[in-house]
């Protein structure tokens, strides 16, 4: 699993990180600037809820086919 | 109220909404209800025409888009400026009186540098920094109180805090939180001609005027104080203007001073007249986080912004045209059906939560994760502290319009007696 962070969407509202602590990693501005390539398993839930969260709809999702 | 000529766009969906006659909050929700069912963006001729957009699928579109919806001042709301006191301007208060607010009133490309300064300041991990002043003061201001058993939890609790911990961390004088603290706090419950409201006005006024003076102050000699971050900003190698100085420091003041306080009064309300939900935040004291992204839904402090159209832009089906105003709403959107489902429900736990409390787009309040912050203390500390606290109901005051802030101006508790912890 991924989660692709689409360009220039994040306000850095950090509700992804709320919801996935161990998952996302903001800039030092507090926004949401990178890729998660390679989400573990045990970790899908809270990549998951993260970006259900994002009020910007910034987040999506790429489960493994 | 009427506009100065008519400017009514042909073909558009006129309504009659006129936010300045939303004297309470239950009256103010049902009219964005029924708006928003009806013409999710319409034209209103009051307050000097505007147009009105309220739901959530729109007002999010409409935050987002800032290359057609600027956020610069408009001179038409500046009655000094030859706009006419009618039009309504981004906030409440009547405009002449309210310094400019940076970044808050700059579009791109100015606005991204001083962005970064709010953004940088108010980051999760520098708000985790401030953690141990916002315990500190939550403590104390219910120490003051709770050996006695009763409180005005507004003065006491939801402004005397955000006041405190916010004037602490710009640096000014502690002798001057609490009168600071009620200047915006009155400000925001301000009736226009009212013999009050000229006394308001009034401490505004003092309150701009100590900005003026800190600013020039720590322009002089800089302290170590966020007033001296702000006010020495150095642009494109350059420091800021004096002028822009001080709109950041308003900024700063008025944005973090009586906004957090709107939604914990509004929670303390809530808890009060819904004993289940009260019951199960002490009981599952876990359920926190989810339930202050849900006070926050249903009772956001900020209700309204103002745009302006720059540019021809469609927006729901109707043509907006460069120049017009418009009108968004947070609090409409957030209690939108379509976005969540049982809207006019209070859902402790619900999830998810893409509220519009804090805006959205490029303007999202950058105090966003300080007020979390301070709300998350002052609903800890009270449940746990005086967990029984019970409302005066006949003495609780709401705020006497709903037009761009909401909240409470009084709130007498009273609660079984407790103990100090400093």
């Amino acid at each position: 699993m991924k989660v692709i962070v689409q360009e220039g969407r994040c306000q850095g509202h950090a509700r992804c990180l709320a919801e996935g602590p161990d998952v996302y990693v903001l800039d030092e501005l507090g926004y949401n600037s990178t890729d998660v390539e390679d989400v573990p398993p045990h970790l899908a839930d809270q990549a998951r809820r993260g970006a259900l969260a994002c009020p910007e709809q910034a987040l999506t999702v790429v489960e493994d086919s | 109220m009427t506009a100065p000529e008519n400017n009514r766009p042909e073909g558009a969906p006129v309504v009659d909404f006129d936010l300045t006659t939303h004297n309470r909050m239950a009256d103010s929700n049902a009219a964005w209800a029924e708006l928003r069912s009806t013409n999710p963006v319409a034209w209103s001729d009051d307050n000097g025409g505007a147009w009105i957009v309220s739901n959530y699928e729109l007002v999010s579109a409409a935050f987002r888009n800032w290359e057609s919806f600027r956020s610069a001042r408009d001179v038409r709301t500046i009655p000094g400026a030859g706009g006419s006191p009618d039009l309504m301007p981004i906030n409440a208060l009547p405009v002449e009186t309210t310094s400019l607010m940076i970044p808050e009133e700059l579009d791109p490309p100015r606005w991204k540098p001083y962005r970064r300064v709010f953004a940088d300041l108010l980051r999760p991990r520098a708000v985790e920094e401030l953690a141990p002043r916002i315990k500190y003061w939550v403590t104390k201001y219910l120490d003051d109180v709770i050996e006695t058993g009763e409180c005005d939890i507004v003065s006491t609790l939801t402004s005397g805090v955000p006041g405190a911990v916010v004037l602490e961390w710009l640096g000014f004088p502690e002798d001057e939180w609490h009168r600071l603290g009620e200047a915006f706090h009155n400000a925001a419950s301000f009736v226009p001609g009212s013999e009050t409201g000229q006394h308001y006005m009034d401490e505004l006024e003092w309150t701009f005027e100590r900005i003026r003076e800190e600013v020039t102050a720590v322009r002089e000699s800089p302290r170590d104080d966020v007033t001296s971050r702000l006010a020495n900003i150095e642009i494109d190698g350059e420091r800021t203007s004096y002028e822009f100085a001080t709109g950041m420091v308003n900024m700063a003041m008025s944005g973090g001073v009586d906004t957090t306080t709107s939604v914990a009064s509004a929670a303390f309300v809530h808890l009060h007249y819904n004993p289940e939900d009260r019951r199960r935040l002490i009981e599952e004291p876990e359920l926190i986080d989810r339930a202050i992204e849900e006070f926050l839904r249903v009772y956001p402090p900020a209700r309204t912004h103002g745009r302006t159209v720059v540019e021809d832009t469609e927006l729901g089906g109707c043509l907006l045209r460069r120049d017009d105003r418009l009108i968004i709403s947070e609090v409409s959107a957030c209690h939108d059906e379509a976005a969540f489902p049982d809207a006019d429900k209070f859902v402790i736990d619900r999830f998810p939560n893409r509220h519009v409390a804090f805006g959205m787009g490029i303007h999202r309040c950058p105090g966003s994760h300080l007020a979390r912050a301070m709300f998350k203390e002052m609903l800890t500390q009270v449940l746990e502290r005086i967990p029984d606290y019970r409302v005066v109901e006949d003495e609780l005051e709401e705020y006497p319009h709903w037009v761009a802030l909401g909240g409470w101006s009084r709130m007498p508790i009273t609660f079984t007696p407790g103990t100090r912890r400093l």
